[in-house]
């Protein structure tokens, strides 16, 4: 074969095969950077550079324009899977002296004896949440509130990490385990209602949300409906009110039964 | 001359027993999402099923194809024995060892992050590793093929490079180069974070250098289709190639525009500027050109065969085809569903028409259509004139074939075109159920019905498929003749430089890949501020 | 075809030739339509990229809860802002008038989602980290589906939300009465 040099403009196929690959990218590029920001009649272009600037994708920052503060307070945690995720044993340690007031309602071991939520072996994420939203007041209760103020947000963590640190123990008041209903498995697609377990456990967890088996039903039929009617506004951008608002009265129901039927062991063996 | 069958028979099965396992599933996935069945009680099993199917059918069986293939290529066209076999079964072993490495955490349910991964949901490090792992092993072939070209030129500096080989080179380069993207984002981005060495990650970049590997791995899996059309069909149908210029040119165009295109993944991303979309958008366009030249030479080739067995008159000559003959049959069932694939393609491609149909159920099945109708009918074709050659023994039902391959054309119709109508009507895709019993979904339930009815069709197809190649293997033994390819109607006596090697192309795809990918990465990464909290998948 | 070897070839040389002309034609004639398309028509491409950090998105900016939903601004179009998280739409239900420029601006609060609208030409992914914008007009009222159209972990099949187009007069008179509009009950 003829020893015919390919890198070279003397080649026939290199000058045509590099000469329309850089028209097509130099006339592309000049539709996309030019011809295209100026066409697009929602962008208000600044001039050539801004032009190009927008179609590379510069970001801009976003817009300044005023928006409608909340007349409530809302929680103002940032929730990240990251949080609380390597508890020190002083901070176990501390929890525990700290949670020596919190006994009388939660119970010396974390399980409740009255309609108060369990917190033992409870996400560390969760339980410090509803701690900071009790103190800056995005969430109320009668008997939380007044704690709340006192606590600090080292003592907060302590108590998350301490109240995670316990293991989890079967509610005081467990009924006859109940099969599982459609709303908690299945959800309600058309109503915008994905499985209970996608986020509370037995499918997946969404960090910020609790596992809720053995827990009270008064005290989570309490709360859906708190969601539902708007007295409880904590969740983040709504992620629980979307929910509630959309389950029937019924659907609450057969919820907070199942989840308060389960016994937590049978929870933490299926992971 | 194949002389490493057993190396090559092991790639195959290995391809086609995953490939089993894969249909299973889709199957499955198709039924339990249907009317046909009520809402699965964990949908989790769903979307850990579908990323075992995904990441099988994405990753594993067409990587195994085009690497057994590749060296059965290799061996008859160069008429050289296979270089560094050792090295290929290590290649082989490293996919092995990474789809089982990746199908553990799959099967747990501690990965379904579908095999698009989409951070910032993480699954385990292992299910990330077993898919390196794989891309890996797929590298060795790559390198291999290059060295068994070089040396292969070497000692005959005056001959062209056989179509095939030239072909095959072209699709390792293409696939060495594409799977960059994924791999970057997998080792730079994911695996850290799935490691836990990191809490946060860029999720916009990720999704810029997956576009860069999801849409050339597309051309890669079409490669060794293209390969059996230019190489192989004309020769079973007893007629010639009708150009071996074209199929270079063909060939080299692939490795050009296939690559800096995949941005038109990311349409509807808001993290890429409105100008790289437009350049992606047109240079898609291009990738059209490659196909329509071999739309064209096949064709023409075709109908020299027909020609050739008396056919005359303008249409006369397609009667007189060799339709009894399973790879004319793979053919025309493979170009019927490469054109309804390829006009569904067009309307992807363009942003405007993209907006109705984006990650709507259409784009299912319009890659099903493509990869599994048009794509893996040619790897039946493939298998089947291989097979006598690799076993040393006669096939001896050409019914079954053909049998088997209406079935998979008929059932891949009847799956696609419903699966393409809802895609229309705005259903979503990858969800575990839908509620028919909404008027606004009712009128889908009669096109899933049907998608799933056309999954069982495919299912029986595949079972037949895999039966027959067991039959293959059990036939009396026979005298195998050498393995050739087809040989063109002019046969090149010299072929210009540029068709000959590979540097002009590669140097033109990677400065694609600047110009087009460059400045968007580069952007992404540098940009401060815009890691977001990883997600754990499965982690309680 | 043994008599004029050269000939042939020469033919076949044309036939090609002739072949990939009309190729290049047809290719250049599509890409044509989608540039005429894409300027002459309203769908286009998001025009700037816009960030948003997804952790802090309820504590300030244009995405605390009280500002999503949709906002009569001055010059007569309609501003929608919502966020997709696991699993749902904030706010779930989306209020739209008639005839009235909609300019919709999403993002993601954990991963990522899509917001797609269906039997409407709104379709984009919701990236954390970024601001999706798209422009949209709705001649008829009506009700839409609005699913999530990418994977977002275990619960997606459940992430449904509604639009809901009302007449235009109908939803100027609900403006003036209030800042942030939804179809939320």
């Amino acid at each position: 074969m003829p020893t015919e040099r390919l890198f070279s403009t003397a080649n026939r196929w290199f000058r045509l095969s590099v000469g329309i690959t850089a028209a097509l990218v130099i006339l592309t590029a000049l539709g996309g950077f030019i011809l295209l920001p100026y066409a697009q009649s929602d962008l208000k272009v600044a001039g050539l550079w801004d032009a190009i600037c927008s179609a590379a994708g510069i970001p801009k920052l976003t817009s300044s324009a005023s928006s409608v503060q909340p007349t409530f307070k809302t929680s103002d945690v940032i929730m990240t899977s990251a949080m609380l995720a390597n508890p020190s044993s002083e901070s176990i340690g501390r929890g525990a002296t700290l949670a020596q007031q919190c006994a009388i309602c939660h119970g010396p071991t974390g399980v409740s004896r009255a309609d108060s939520p369990n917190l033992a072996g409870q996400y560390p994420a969760v339980i410090f949440k509803q701690l900071k939203d009790f103190k800056s007041g995005a969430r109320t209760n009668a008997v939380m509130s007044p704690f709340a103020p006192h606590l600090t947000d080292q003592d907060m963590v302590d108590l998350a990490v301490y109240y995670h640190y316990l293991p989890r123990l079967p509610a005081y008041h467990p009924t006859q385990k109940i099969p599982a209903p459609r709303i908690v498995i299945n959800g309600a697609p058309m109503r915008g209602i994905a499985p209970c377990g996608s986020c509370h456990g037995g499918l997946d967890n969404k960090t910020g949300s609790p596992w809720l088996e053995g827990q009270s039903a008064a005290y989570m039929k309490a709360q859906l409906r708190a969601f539902a009617d708007g007295a409880r506004r904590n969740d983040i951008s709504q992620q629980m009110r979307n929910i509630a608002r959309a389950m029937t009265a019924e659907e609450i129901e057969e919820a907070a039964n199942y989840y308060a039927s389960q016994p937590p062991d049978e929870y933490s063996a299926a992971r | 001359m194949l002389n490493s069958r057993r190396l090559i028979l092991a790639h195959f099965w290995l391809a086609f027993a995953v490939f089993g396992v894969a249909l299973v599933l889709g199957a499955w996935q198709m039924f339990i999402r249907s009317p046909l069945h009520t809402w699965i009680s964990d949908p989790e099993w769903y979307y850990r099923s579908l990323t075992a199917h995904g990441t099988v059918m994405g990753y594993v069986f067409p990587t195994l194809i085009a690497m057994g293939f590749g060296y059965a290529i290799s061996e008859s066209s160069l008429k050289q024995p296979l270089i560094g076999r050792r090295w290929a079964w290590a290649g082989f072993g490293l996919i092995l060892v990474g789809a089982v490495t990746a199908m553990v955490p799959v099967s747990l349910g501690r990965a379904s992050v579908l095999y698009t991964f989409y951070p910032p949901l993480i699954g385990s490090a292992f299910y990330y590793i077993g898919v390196v792992l794989v891309v890996v092993g797929s590298w060795i072939w790559v390198a291999l093929m290059s060295i068994n070209l070089r040396i292969w030129k070497g000692n005959n500096p005056d001959t062209p490079v056989p179509l095939a080989m030239f072909a095959n080179v072209a699709g390792a380069y293409l696939w060495a180069w594409t799977a960059v993207g994924a791999a970057l984002e997998l080792l730079f981005q994911i695996l850290p974070v799935a490691l836990g060495l990191k809490s946060t990650i860029d999720a916009g970049l990720a999704r810029v250098f997956f576009s860069w590997t999801l849409h050339a791995i597309v051309y890669f899996w079409l490669m060794p289709t293209y390969i059996a059309y230019y190489t192989i069909v004309p020769r079973a149908i007893g007629g010639k190639l009708y150009s071996d210029t074209m199929g270079r040119i063909a060939f080299v165009l692939f490795l050009v525009v296939a690559m800096p295109i995949g941005i038109h993944h990311a349409f509807a991303d808001p993290q890429v500027g409105a100008g790289f979309k437009f350049i992606h958008s047109a240079f898609t366009a291009m990738v059209a050109l490659p196909t329509l030249l071999t739309v064209f030479t096949i064709c023409a080739s075709v109908e020299i065969a027909g020609r050739l067995r008396g056919g005359r008159g303008p249409l006369g000559w397609i009667a007189a085809l060799p339709w009894n003959n399973p790879i004319m049959l793979a053919t025309a069932f493979s170009f019927v569903l490469l054109g309804f694939g390829g006009a569904g393609g067009l309307i992807n491609m363009s942003y405007q028409l993209d907006t109705t149909i984006h990650n709507t159920q259409w784009i299912t099945g319009h890659f099903h259509l493509i990869f599994g109708g048009a794509i893996v009918i040619m790897y039946f074709a493939i298998a089947y004139d291989l097979w006598p050659h690799l076993t040393g023994r006669t096939f001896d039902s050409f019914r079954l074939m053909r049998l088997q391959l209406w079935l998979w054309f008929v059932g891949m119709i009847i799956t696609t075109f419903p699966w393409h109508y809802v895609g229309i009507l705005g259903m979503p895709r990858r969800m575990a159920y839908f509620d028919y019993t909404d008027p606004a979904l009712a009128s889908e339930a009669m096109s899933v019905t049907m998608s799933a009815l056309g999954g069982f069709i495919l299912l029986i197809s595949g079972a037949l498929f895999i039966l027959i190649l067991i039959r293959g293997q059990r036939s009396p033994a026979m005298e195998a003749e050498e393995y050739r390819f087809s040989m063109a109607v002019h046969p090149p006596a010299s072929v210009p430089v540029a068709l000959n090697s590979y540097g002009l192309w590669l140097a033109l795809m990677i400065g694609l890949t600047v110009t087009n990918y460059g400045f968007p990465i580069a952007q992404l990464a540098l940009r401060q501020g815009t890691s977001v909290p990883a997600v754990y998948i499965g982690a309680q | 075809m043994s008599e004029h070897p050269t000939d042939h070839a020469a033919t076949a040389i044309r036939a090609e030739k002739n072949w990939a002309t009309i190729a290049v034609l047809i290719i250049a004639f599509l890409a044509g339509m989608a540039a005429f398309a894409g300027i002459h028509q309203a769908t286009m491409p998001q025009a700037r990229v816009e960030t948003a950090d997804p952790t802090t998105l309820h504590l300030s900016g244009e995405f605390v809860e009280s500002n999503l939903g949709s906002a009569l601004e001055p010059d007569g179009s309609v501003t929608v802002r919502a966020i997709g998280q696991q699993y749902s739409f904030t706010p779930q239900c989306i209020l739209i008038p008639t005839d009235t420029t909609i300019n919709i601006r999403a993002t993601s609060a954990d991963v990522i989602h899509g917001l797609l609208i269906q039997g409407t030409t709104v379709n984009t992914m919701l990236v954390p980290g970024y601001i999706s914008v798209q422009s949209a007009r709705f001649r008829k009222p009506g009700e839409y589906l609005m699913p999530c159209q990418e994977y977002c972990s275990f619960g997606h099949e459940g992430m449904w939300g509604k639009v809901k187009v009302i007449d235009k007069s109908e939803f100027m008179a609900m403006a003036s009465k209030q800042e942030r509009l939804s179809c939320v009950k």
